[in-house]
């Protein structure tokens, strides 16, 4: 079983913190890597989950997409696309892969906020002589927030844990102190950036749950 | 395809450990989910759904490694895979065991108990049964992400389909990964077709009524 007491002598160790493969500059990484990909993902997923909720076509696409994503393995892709982009352009491998991860549960969150308006709120509003813009922007988005961000934050829990595995691909991340510690077996080393890897998780989690409750609408 | 004929073997050693880990996290996470959903009282078992909710979004590489300083396993090896696994799965299935069984109409509970079934006899012939569904579909979820988080079983040393992506990342073999990923996906679908079927042989009564409606 670990020793706490080496545990606590590697966290309160200056070089555990400081320079490149430092606690800061690898939580940097793995918080602009997550960012970045959520990002690039959220530009192309949601705008298409508003036109297919608010129109309501290609419906299937959005369930095929969503459930057939979830039994494809996070890490294959991952290698796969650094592969077969080459090592020298494996930032944009990198973040091709995140984002093909991060973009079923926004589409799907963005897709189910819209379809749960009832009918009747999208007639009253186009009775009020809104256009389809309108609708979508004053009336859909409102009432379907709760719902992206419900869909954001399991794109931030996937993207984010697999982002742990970058320093396999040969990049930075908090990954890297598992990665190196398990090569070493610096078994403090581990355990110390697992910690810190799940807290970052978690802690990205409540936030979105927070922010997800907070608007929450009673339709 | 070359590369997967030459291979076959191999591979098939390494589907074998990928489908046995799988299959058990399985079977012993919702084990732990059926066991304990119908136990708790609905305040306790709200707050176990609280605890539970933040277990998912723990990495699966960091709680592999977190394990062994917790309860004193080897960092290398299947045992930490597992009961990581096991863990996630139970964290899923646990909220689909309760709703589904929250969902049996309480007309049924009263029908149930007029007819003089015990506690126990309406929740293993009223209750559970009518929860097939809503466990089957929360199955369907656990096994698809189980069987394709299994695979980072691999980066600690299980011999599984996840090392076909390290092998072939590190040897430049692109049809490794391609095997790997393809393979991972051909048993979640398999896994995924099976579960469905059970749910429709176990629940006889949802056919009749797509029948003669």
């Amino acid at each position: 079983m670990l020793n706490f007491n080496d545990l606590w002598i590697w966290f309160s160790d200056t070089e555990t913190w400081e320079g490149r493969y430092g606690l800061w500059n690898l939580l940097a990484e793995h918080v602009s890597l997550t960012f970045v990909a959520l990002f690039a993902a959220g530009i192309i997923a949601i705008p298409l989950g508003l036109v297919i909720g608010h129109f309501r076509k290609g419906e299937t696409y959005v369930v095929a997409i969503s459930s057939v994503s979830r039994a494809v393995p996070t890490m294959g892709l991952l290698f796969a696309m650094v592969l077969f982009l080459g090592v020298e352009s494996r930032n944009l491998a990198v973040y091709i892969a995140l984002g093909a991860i991060a973009f079923p549960p926004l589409l799907a969150g963005t897709y189910s906020g819209l379809i749960a308006i009832p009918n009747s709120t999208v007639d009253v509003a186009r009775a009020q002589g809104m256009n389809e813009l309108q609708i979508i922007w004053l009336v859909e988005i409102p009432l379907a927030v709760a719902s992206i961000l419900g869909g954001l934050r399991l794109a931030f829990v996937q993207v984010a844990s697999t982002v742990t595995l970058a320093p396999l691909v040969g990049l930075g991340g908090l990954g890297f102190g598992i990665v190196q510690g398990l090569a070493l077996r610096d078994f403090a080393q581990i355990s110390g950036t697992a910690l810190a890897v799940v807290l970052f998780t978690v802690l990205g989690d409540r936030l979105f749950a927070v922010a997800q409750k907070q608007r929450a609408f009673q339709v | 395809m070359e590369w997967f004929f030459r291979n076959i073997e191999f591979i098939q050693g390494l589907a074998i450990t990928h489908l046995s880990i799988s299959l058990l996290s399985l079977l012993a996470g919702t084990f732990i989910a059926l066991l304990i959903a119908p136990a708790l009282s609905p305040r306790s078992s709200e707050i176990i759904a609280g605890l539970l909710n933040g277990i998912y979004a723990i990495p699966s590489l960091a709680l592999f490694v977190a394990l062994p300083a917790i309860i004193g396993t080897s960092y290398i090896g299947p045992t930490n895979v597992f009961i990581a696994l096991t863990v996630y799965v139970a964290a899923t299935m646990f909220p689909s065991v309760r709703d589904a069984l929250g969902q049996v109409p309480p007309a049924v509970l009263v029908i149930s108990s007029a007819q003089g079934l015990s506690k126990w006899q309406t929740l293993f012939h009223v209750k559970f049964p009518l929860a097939i569904p809503g466990i089957v579909a929360g199955l369907r979820v656990a096994s698809a992400s189980t069987i394709s988080m299994a695979s980072i079983g691999a980066v600690v040393g299980v011999k599984n389909l996840g090392f076909l992506f390290l092998d072939g990342f590190q040897r430049k073999i692109p049809e490794e990964i391609v095997t790997g990923i393809l393979t991972i996906f051909i048993i979640a679908l398999l896994f995924d077709i099976s579960l469905w079927l059970l749910g429709a042989i176990f629940t006889p009564w949802r056919r009749k009524k797509a029948l003669h409606a």
